[in-house]
């Protein structure tokens, strides 16, 4: 059998059990939008109409499996708003991000609008969350989620995000940045290596820029997840590690009530800071969605 | 949206009008707006109404929001009703002499968006492109 990723044998635990999950088709996974229904409502609803979901997580009431459902924007329940096709580990950034009421919040690379949309959930639309996307053709379907699921307090914008202006100050930042996208082999089937070699700008370095810029960015006290969905320590640990070398930063614990590996310490010549290991990653055999990395960061 | 509806004024105090050009957006207000208001802003908030010849309509996502509050100009549809306006029918319905737009529901409550009651036909005002015939009775 072919190895995919094999590269990442050495950091990724139970090497074998995770060539079997990249093989294994990713299980539907919504969100229900309480700011349109309450979720109990909704799910007496979808029984009736012989539909069970199977909660992701005791811990929340708004995740959800949905087994035999494979395309959940056929439901009339989507067109209401009041479900939201997006996978498991996409949801946790936002949930670890955790944005309080009446907050000022930025979404550095906010298209097509998921986590911007959870977040405005998690604040019950309450305070302000700039959605920020550089590619003007991005901006429909942005817009387009955000009315769907009910959100009225984010506005949008197209800056780049390593050069978001440095006139404002946020509570609370989120940056899931442009990546190889790796994490995303079950769904898409396409072993991406990197995009590097499509002749764009290298990937990390782009990404050391937006999480310096995001970092900048913050208020004092202010809180920053740093997300990709890929599992090359190039684009996840050392680009935390270029931050922590750089500025005054804190790595803060991740408690999302799922479980993950610690941020690798070492990769090709380099050892990262010990903080690292409070990055999260998410692999498909653990948790059975896409593999994610997620960086809680603090500013003090 | 009082007037039409019966939907309380009070209940757009926390928010913000949005004027572009032949639309409305509607934006939750708080402090953090007016630092907002400095940055090259493509879309403020949820578009809640455009403007489609003399009339201001409401949008679909603007009336899912606000319509539970609705006390008049409101009336109940089935799933087949449902799928007859979706296929391009019209069909009368008793609502005395009223005319204009009205708020169509689900039978259990849940807001669809508009229809149109143009002497005592009504016709769908919801967007063909989001809401299906397919996403009818799915399960």
């Amino acid at each position: 059998m072919e190895l995919i990723f094999e590269n990442y044998c050495d950091i990724i635990p139970d090497f074998c059990l995770f060539q079997e999950y990249l093989r294994k088709p990713i299980p539907t996974h919504i969100r229900i939008n309480p700011l349109k229904i309450v979720p109990e409502t909704l799910l007496t609803l979808l029984k009736e109409k012989g539909i069970h979901l199977e909660s992701a997580n005791e811990k929340y009431d708004t995740l959800y499996y949905a087994p035999g459902l494979n395309l959940s924007g056929n439901l009339l329940e989507y067109f209401f708003g009041h479900v939201h096709p997006q996978a498991l580990t996409s949801c946790l950034t936002s949930l670890a991000l955790s944005p309080g009421h009446n907050t000022y919040i930025l979404d550095m690379c906010a298209s097509p609008g998921g986590k911007t949309s959870h977040m405005s959930q998690l604040t019950d639309n309450t305070g302000l969350i700039v959605a920020n996307e550089l590619y003007p053709t991005r901006h429909f379907a942005l817009g387009h989620t955000l009315d769907r699921l009910g959100v009225f307090n984010t506005v949008i914008t197209g800056y780049q995000a390593q050069e978001f202006p440095m006139k404002h100050r946020f509570d609370y930042i989120l940056a899931d940045v442009p990546c190889s996208g790796e994490g995303m082999f079950r769904k898409t089937r396409e072993g991406s290596v990197y995009r590097e070699t499509r002749g764009k700008v290298s990937l990390p370095d782009l990404q050391k820029k937006i999480i310096l810029r995001g970092f900048d960015l913050l208020k004092n006290q202010g809180e920053m997840i740093y997300s990709t969905c890929t599992f090359n320590p190039d684009e996840n640990e050392s680009v935390v590690n270029f931050l922590l070398k750089n500025r005054d930063a804190d790595l803060l614990p991740i408690d999302v009530g799922f479980d993950y590996e610690p941020g690798v310490r070492e990769w090709k010549d380099e050892t990262y800071d010990k903080q690292i290991q409070r990055c999260a990653r998410f692999y498909p055999h653990r948790i059975n969605s896409v593999g994610f990395f997620m960086a809680r960061i603090g500013k003090r | 949206m009082e007037e039409r509806f019966g939907i309380p004024e009070k209940l757009f105090d926390d928010y913000l009008l949005f004027s572009r050009k032949k639309s409305w957006t509607l934006v939750r207000n708080g402090p953090h707006v007016i630092s907002a208001s400095r940055l090259k802003v493509a879309k403020a908030g949820l578009k809640a109404f455009k403007r489609v010849g003399h009339f201001v309509k409401p949008t679909t996502r603007m009336i899912q929001t606000f319509g539970p509050f609705a006390t008049k100009a409101k009336i109940s549809i089935n799933e087949v009703q449902l799928s007859r306006l979706l296929a391009g029918e019209q069909f009368p319905v008793h609502l005395g002499p009223d005319q204009g737009y009205i708020i169509l529901t689900l039978e259990d409550g849940r807001i669809l968006g508009l229809g149109l009651l143009i002497k005592g036909t009504l016709r769908s005002q919801l967007p063909r492109k989001e809401v299906r015939q397919s996403m009818i009775g799915e399960g």
